[in-house]
């Protein structure tokens, strides 16, 4: 009966939210989809590869990393932001720039947490697209030992 | 070969926030050749909740080792009450998947 009920509230906030949200209902693996995105070795191009374009503006997205990375295999990284549709994670260093896409799903929260890897000292960008606008944040990790093996 | 991922997710105030630890090698080609073994790592991950996709993302050979991720979603838009499970998959470059799950406190 609990079922019933939430089932049928759901229904109803679905009707009533009716905001246009770029289709991230369905699954999408951008490995899959857009395999020239993991190939760039460039920012800028690997944004063009996702988003459809590299122009971007500051605000909207706090980034989260720390200042110096004692080891770069294991470096915390969070992106949160109060909304978005789809958020990347980039860096300069390594031989390709994109680490991380995420698609936001309808309740999603943006607000995400991964360890990346980083070569050598670098830049890590996050981008959070909303209302079809890329915002950017990024920030300086120094990194003492390489983390790619390297 | 225990590759179960490890998932802790509770509800509070209507958000719920997931913490889960995969196993999983992520050898990048760098560290492939280093260790003369063959490069994989997870390229995609997606959670669901009685079928709802709650968290989904692409990744690269750039997350580390065993990838630790925390992300959050809102219980009501998506569904969710205490005691449903989250279904945590992950795919990784060679085709191999693994499909753990966790109970949402």
């Amino acid at each position: 009966m609990m079922e019933r009920r939430n089932f049928l509230s759901l229904g109803l906030g679905v009707l009533a939210a009716s905001v246009v949200v770029p289709s991230t209902l369905s699954a999408v693996d951008y490995r899959k989809d857009k395999p020239k995105a993991w190939e760039q070795d460039k920012i800028d191009l690997a944004l063009k590869e996702i988003f459809g374009t590299s122009e971007t503006a500051e605000g909207k997205v706090k980034l989260k990393a720390p200042d110096i990375a004692e080891n770069g295999a294991v470096i915390p990284v969070t992106v949160s932001a109060k909304a978005g549709t789809r958020v990347a994670i980039l860096q300069d260093v390594n031989p390709q720039s994109l680490v991380a896409v995420f698609t936001v799903p309808k309740g999603g929260i943006v607000d995400y947490s991964v360890r990346i890897k980083m070569m050598k000292t670098g830049n890590v960008y996050a981008i959070v697209e909303d209302g079809g606008k890329l915002y950017k944040a990024s920030k300086q990790v120094k990194v003492t030992i390489g983390g790619c093996g390297g | 070969m225990a590759k179960k991922t490890r998932i802790k997710a509770k509800l509070k105030k209507g958000v719920v926030t997931v913490k889960a630890l995969a196993s999983h090698e992520m050898l990048s080609h760098q560290e492939a050749e280093r260790a003369k073994k063959e490069a994989n790592w997870i390229t995609y991950v997606v959670a669901k909740v009685n079928g709802n996709i709650v968290y989904e993302v692409s990744t690269s050979q750039f997350l580390s080792k065993n990838p630790y991720m925390k992300f959050q979603f809102q219980a009501e838009a998506t569904g969710t009450k205490k005691g449903d499970k989250i279904e945590f998959t992950w795919v990784d470059l060679k085709g191999n998947t693994n499909t753990s799950t966790g109970k949402i406190k």
